[in-house]
């Protein structure tokens, strides 16, 4: 087990380095957030309907999270 | 001031600051003064009403004698005008190539034709493709300080005169005081001195279909907000609602313009002249702000679809 | 005012009102719409068939916008929980009688049928509580804690985050630590991990209240690519200590040659189980890692939101799950959201149908069908529309089934031809109000 959290965590975290210095070249101007602005482009739409989903997925199944935090928080059954 | 002047400043203490009214421009104008010092309030109210009367009485296409009736009246003429006025004239021609000629000076003759007053009264086509002739900054000459206008031509500043004129009032009072002030001309306003109210002043945007109730609140701590629209002035035919602001390319009124534009900037007129422009974009006003990344508030009351 | 060049309009124009009034004093604009609420609220029902779980719930988050773009958010969730939930306990061709949880009564499920603990009715009132606000031009910190109060567990937990925006706001890096303290105080105590089911009013297998601890850290990143498409990645970890059982699950323990559950005889007098069960038993330790991204592309007024996920943890479950919306509006008014959901998980090492009588006893074992091998899809579809007021409404309705299999080396005897794993089918249907 140990060995691929080891492996897990590197892997992240050269993800992240290698998306972080390829993104200069990304991106948009100031002014060119009109459609980045609109609220169906945001990245939780519903913070509700994803707080409900969460929660019925995590009563359910084995795994939680990924999104953000684990949840949890009950005894569901 | 003028003695015995119709138009006389009043003055009163309201809720912990002194509220100062007077009419200019065709709109009610208000100073607000967050002091306790009436005398230093009456006296920068005074100061404000005086460069609002100065600018109207200067750049009123309805006043006679005053420059723009001289270049109105100029009959193809070439006229040299005064430095301010220059530079108003410079600000509107760069008005003019920033949006792609669709804010003009020179399409205020419009009005002859377009009369916006509830009514149905919708003008013929023809006698908007005739006044179209006169109508467009590319026939005119300009070159600093001379103006020359095509017979028949005539400039209306109507478009940035209140915003300047918040502006100009602005900058008569800072030397004079330091304490907050609001100048509100007829819904065009800056907010000058020092921030006092953790807040600052809250202006309210009037819903398009309730006068006199504010749909949106903003706090406004320092800089200017310009509101464009008006709900009131529009025709409406055959189920079709003509908005007041025209387009001078076509002659006729934009279409699918918000029903009004509030714009947050430094400076009023920078904010006027933006709202203009989004309401220029018509459907794309919010777009066109949003791509300037500046402050705005777009109300649009539903309707039925004709 | 094409797109092309209208970025210089608004700087121009600064220059141009500079030149105009020829004042270089002026102080920068400070505006912003006076802070307001605003409410999120849904009305939920979740409903399992074959008289399973049942949950209608309420749930309000509530925003406040202050000066600076400082944020308060309140939440209020309250679940009404009724219905049956399988036990653990293997289906055999005759009836079965079980202690209820409290120890003080027994039910009885009849024949070829998975064992439904039919004892759990409950509400449930959640709270949370959130403050996010911008600092240093490009940092936002937030903070929030979170409780929630059942019948018999009680959850107490705390969040803080803190972000940064990097190249122009296109992307924006961010770390996150939450902590969370839960309590379980079922009625009559915690069972003792693999101790038998006891006759009625024989409490001797109890132990008191348990608690379990959970830290999740959460490492992100989200990037815009263009105008049109941004990005987001996830890496979490999560680690759970402390009593991880549920203490209404257990397992048969079935005769090593025909499968069968294994008999029982209550203390004469006394009403107790027909057969023998055992309390289920987990490590008191799980760690979980997941990879998390999700794409938000823009067309033309459409929007596609994809997003996946791969969970591993030490208990070797792994799990893939898709996502995917697309919404597509119709009018300016109204716009149709399909979602389609796909999820599989393999079972943890521990996962056993049922125990064997006689054979090695097992440190950790468990029949709770959430750490077998099963696949699900959620299948669903929202319809929203702008009311007059400019208010946004939305339905949804969605289907979520899941399908499971037994490992095939643990069946044993009669167990073949028995439905061995309960598959789930349940409706979600959901209003939601915005203002």
């Amino acid at each position: 087990m140990c060995r691929s959290v080891t492996v897990g965590l590197s892997a992240v975290i050269l993800c992240l380095t290698a998306a972080a210095s390829g993104c200069t070249s990304m991106g948009v101007e100031p002014w060119e957030r009109d459609v980045l602005a609109k609220e169906e482009m945001q990245l939780t739409t519903d913070p509700v309907e994803a707080g409900i989903d969460d929660h019925i997925y995590f009563s359910k199944e084995a795994s939680s999270g990924g999104r953000g935090f684990g949840g949890g928080g009950c005894g569901c059954n | 001031m003028r003695a015995g002047d119709p138009r006389k400043p009043q003055l009163r203490r309201t809720a912990g600051y002194y509220q100062g009214e007077f009419q200019a421009m065709g709109s009610p104008c208000e100073v607000l003064v967050d002091t306790t010092d009436e005398k230093l309030a009456r006296k920068l109210l005074q100061l404000v009403a005086a460069e609002a009367w100065r600018i109207e009485d200067k750049f009123s296409r309805y006043r006679a004698g005053n420059v723009v009736s001289t270049i109105n009246e100029s009959n193809g003429m070439p006229v040299t005008v005064d430095d301010e006025t220059a530079s108003l004239l410079d600000y509107a021609a760069t008005l003019y190539e920033l949006s792609e000629h669709r804010f003009d000076i020179t399409s205020g003759v419009l009005r002859k034709v377009w009369v916006f007053d509830g009514s149905d009264r919708v003008p013929g086509a023809e006698s908007i493709r005739q006044i179209m002739d006169s109508i467009g900054w590319h026939r005119v000459s300009w070159q600093r300080p001379r103006l020359r206008l095509q017979r028949g031509m005539q400039i209306d500043l109507g478009g940035i005169g209140k915003e300047y004129a918040v502006d100009r009032a602005a900058a008569r009072i800072s030397p004079v005081a330091s304490c907050p002030c609001l100048i509100n001309f007829g819904g065009d306003l800056v907010a000058t001195g020092d921030v006092r109210l953790p807040d600052g002043w809250q202006v309210g945007i009037e819903a398009p279909d309730q006068e006199g109730a504010a749909q949106k609140l903003i706090s406004l701590r320092s800089g200017a907000l310009a509101t464009s629209g008006d709900s009131r002035r529009f025709l409406l035919k055959d189920g079709i609602r003509y908005s007041h602001i025209l387009n001078p390319l076509t002659g006729w009124p934009i279409e699918g313009a918000p029903d009004s534009v509030t714009v947050a900037a430094d400076t009023c007129t920078q904010a006027g002249t933006l709202t203009t422009l989004a309401m220029l974009n018509g459907p794309e006003a919010e777009a066109f702000l949003q791509s300037q990344n500046v402050k705005y508030w777009c109300l649009r009351t539903p309707r039925a679809r004709p | 005012m094409s797109k092309q060049n209208s970025r210089s309009i608004a700087a121009s124009l600064a220059t141009a009102a500079c030149s105009l009034l020829g004042t270089s004093t002026v102080s920068p604009v400070q505006a912003q719409e006076e802070p307001g609420w605003d409410f999120n609220t849904a009305l939920l029902y979740y409903g399992e068939s074959d008289g399973r779980v049942q949950d209608f719930s309420l749930n309000v988050l509530a925003n406040r916008a202050f000066v600076d773009d400082r944020i308060l958010s309140l939440g209020l969730t309250v679940d009404s929980l009724t219905g049956a939930t399988p036990s653990g306990a293997l289906p055999f061709d005759g009836p079965q009688t079980f202690t209820r949880p409290s120890g003080k009564a027994v039910y009885t499920t009849s024949a070829n049928e998975i064992p439904l603990d039919d004892s759990f009715l409950d509400t449930r009132v959640a709270l949370t509580a959130g403050w996010a606000q911008p600092f240093a031009r490009l940092y936002t910190f937030n903070a929030g804690v979170s409780a929630s109060k059942e019948y018999d567990y009680v959850h107490i937990g705390g969040n803080a985050g803190l972000s940064r925006d990097f190249n122009k706001r296109n992307t924006t890096l961010s770390l996150g630590l939450a902590y969370a303290q839960d309590s379980l105080n079922p009625e009559g105590g915690t069972p003792v991990p693999l101790s038998p089911m006891l006759d009625v009013g024989d409490l001797s297998n109890r132990i008191g209240d348990q608690d379990k601890d959970v830290v999740d850290v959460v490492l992100g990143l989200t990037q815009v690519v263009n105008r049109n498409l941004l990005f987001q990645f996830n890496y979490s970890l999560s680690q759970s200590s402390g009593y991880l059982n549920d203490p209404f699950k257990f397992l048969s323990l079935v005769d090593p040659v025909s499968g069968d559950p294994v008999g029982h005889t209550p203390a004469p007098g006394v009403s107790g189980p027909s057969h023998e069960y055992r309390f289920e038993s987990r490590p008191d330790e799980r760690t979980k890692h997941s990879v998390y991204g999700q794409a938000k592309y823009y067309m033309s007024g459409k929007v596609l939101d994809l997003s996946y996920r791969y969970m591993t943890d030490d208990w070797e479950i792994d799990s893939h799950t898709l996502d995917a919306r697309y919404r597509w509006p119709f009018g300016d008014k109204r716009y149709l959201e399909p979602h389609v959901r796909w999820y599989t998980q393999t079972a943890a090492d521990f996962y056993r149908i049922s125990l064997v009588d006689g054979a090695a006893p097992l440190e950790f074992a468990s029949a709770d069908y959430r750490l077998g091998e099963f696949d699900a899809i959620t299948v669903g579809m929202k319809y929203g529309w702008k009311t007059r007021s400019d208010n946004e409404m939305s339905v949804r309705l969605e289907y979520y089934m899941q399908d499971g299999t037994a490992p095939s080396d643990q069946i044993i005897g009669n167990q073949a031809g028995r439905e061995l794993y309960p598959d789930l089918d349940a409706i979600i249907a959901q209003f939601s109000y915005r203002f």
